[in-house]
């Protein structure tokens, strides 16, 4: 299957590499309910890594672990350059992350969103150059030139004057995805980029993360899309009930899972 | 019907010095009011406690008690007990503070900052939170999201109730004529009462406010069409008057 060889080459690139993304004994939770009960993972840079599971498992919960949108009680994160420990003061609060280096992750880790989440008083063209301008101090002309490049490479050039509300599902997911490459991240975070999408306007969107995959971006992606999960990622997470119950290849994960709960998952979503 | 006075220069001085002040009381404390309004919206949602009591307080206030109530109180009480204060008279201000124009324009602009403010206040709790999450997430911080983000999108988004309070604004602008500021309806009594004339004056007045709503809701209407992201929409002029 050309499929097969496709990612096997990406997986040689990545071991190579060193993780770009480390995390230990990730604990997180929302008031005594704990959704995410110790996860140990890691991301070799320039590897796409997808994480399935059922609704209510903790993917999203864990995606947003990485940018600090939820603060862990527990555990460890390496990412983009920075490492946080995650702690509880003798109080019982999460003692909370240095301001400078939540603002130094979160413009090195870029998301995108089911929803898309573009600002709809801006044009695409200012959704885009918004968080280089305005965050990262770059200048007006060469954030324009970024936002024109990245546009191009989703396809979304001619829409640059537009506002978000004039345009389909899929032309805003690519829009929201030229505004997270815009910030030239070191990692790119995307929970179910694709769910909120018209059944036909799905493929323009995994279209574009393809393309990004095969420039060899670090990725993140919680998707429900097996096919493509299987077909881009250089790993797979299968999270249960707040822990990762299998890890592996994608050929691993899917042709021979060790976990039943991980078998049962997989074919329920087949069938 | 005579409208036979309407060609007298000393009424029609009236009527236009009425018109003026009209105007420029719609204006002056329409733009100050929506300065104080949003500072009354960003104190109650974000200010700390103490400050977004007092907001809430003032807002509380000024939308239970009548307009009239509050033009008396600020003219009447304020105005009179302000001269006791050591060496007003000599500063600089004191004509201003003489003055009933001066009286009329605070008084809305206060009014205005509340209603408008409570406006504002509920719009910036329907903006979306995940709009603003998304900046988070880039790393913006909480002024930046409030001044870029939160706002902008309030405003977007109350703009239809905004152009209501402003007509309602407009027309509250009568009452100034109970301390003798001149405006329309001081002018058309003139009238009424040198004429003895009931209904030509008053129609002449009702006139002029349907045409000033007229206009005042066309410039707020292209305000809202060409406003940063307004979605796509038919004319709806004519169904909001
Ligand atoms: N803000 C919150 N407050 C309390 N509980 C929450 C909150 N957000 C999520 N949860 C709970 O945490 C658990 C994990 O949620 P999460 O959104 O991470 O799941 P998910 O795997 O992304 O599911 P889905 O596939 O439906 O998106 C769920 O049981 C959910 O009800
Ligand atoms: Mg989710």
């Amino acid at each position: 299957m050309s499929d097969s060889t496709h990612h096997s080459q990406f997986a040689e690139n990545s071991q190579s590499c060193a993780p770009a993304v480390s995390v230990s004994n990730l604990h997180m939770s929302y008031g005594s309910f704990e959704v995410l009960k110790g996860i140990d993972a890691e991301a070799a840079e320039g590897s796409v890594t997808s994480i399935i599971g059922a609704s209510g498992s903790g993917k999203s919960t864990f995606l947003r672990c990485m940018n600090l949108l939820e603060q862990p009680k527990e555990g460890r994160l390496e990412i983009a350059g920075e490492t946080v420990e995650f702690a509880y003061s003798d109080k019982g609060r999460p003692v909370p992350v240095c301001k400078q280096v939540t603002r130094n992750l979160r413009t090195r880790v870029s998301m995108v969103f089911q929803q898309f989440n573009l600002w709809p008083h801006f044009t695409v063209l200012g959704n885009v150059t918004e968080v280089p301008i305005h965050i990262q101090g770059v200048s007006r002309k060469e954030a324009i030139e970024r936002a024109e490049y990245y546009l191009e490479k989703v396809g979304m050039s001619d829409k640059r004057d537009q506002y978000p509300a004039y345009l389909s599902g899929g032309q805003q997911q690519r829009v929201a995805i030229a505004r997270a490459l815009a910030t030239e991240p070191d990692v790119m975070l995307f929970d179910e980029p694709t769910s909120a999408l018209d059944p036909e306007l799905v493929g323009e969107v995994l279209n574009v993360i393809r393309s990004l995959a095969e420039d060899g971006r670090t990725m993140l992606l919680v998707t429900h899309e097996m096919r493509f999960a299987r077909e881009v990622s250089n790993q797979i997470l299968f999270l249960h009930q707040g822990q990762i119950e299998e890890s592996g290849t994608p050929e691993d994960v899917f042709e021979n899972p060790s976990s039943e709960r991980c078998q049962q998952f997989l074919s329920s979503i087949i069938h | 019907m005579d409208f036979s006075w309407i060609h007298d220069p000393f009424y029609q001085s009236y009527f236009w010095q009425g018109f003026v002040n009209t105007l420029m009381l719609v204006a002056i404390s329409g733009f100050f009011g929506f300065i104080l309004a949003v500072l009354n919206a960003l104190a109650q949602v974000k200010g700390p406690r103490p400050l977004a009591w007092l907001a809430k307080g003032y807002t509380t206030v000024i939308r239970g008690t009548p307009l009239l109530v509050q033009l008396f109180f600020f003219y009447d009480g304020i105005g009179r007990l302000l001269p006791m204060i050591d060496g007003i008279r000599q500063s600089i201000i004191w004509p201003l503070l003489t003055n009933a124009f001066f009286f009329g324009c605070l008084t809305f602009t206060v009014s205005v900052g509340a209603y408008a403010g409570e406006v504002i206040r509920g719009a910036m709790a329907s903006v979306p939170k995940r709009e603003l999450e998304t900046a988070k997430a880039f790393g913006m911080s909480s002024w930046k999201i409030l001044w870029r983000i939160w706002l902008p999108r309030a405003i977007q988004i109350c703009l239809p109730t905004l152009t209501g309070e402003i007509i309602l604004l407009l027309k509250s602008v009568p009452l100034v004529s109970t301390i003798a500021v001149v405006d329309l309806l001081r002018a058309a009594n003139i009238v009424r009462s040198e004429t003895f004339l009931v209904y030509e004056p008053l129609l002449l007045v009702a006139g002029i406010y349907v045409a000033l709503t007229v206009v005042l809701t066309w410039v707020m209407h292209t305000i809202e069409k060409n406003f940063p992201g307004a979605k796509p929409q038919k004319s709806a002029l004519f169904s909001r008057l």
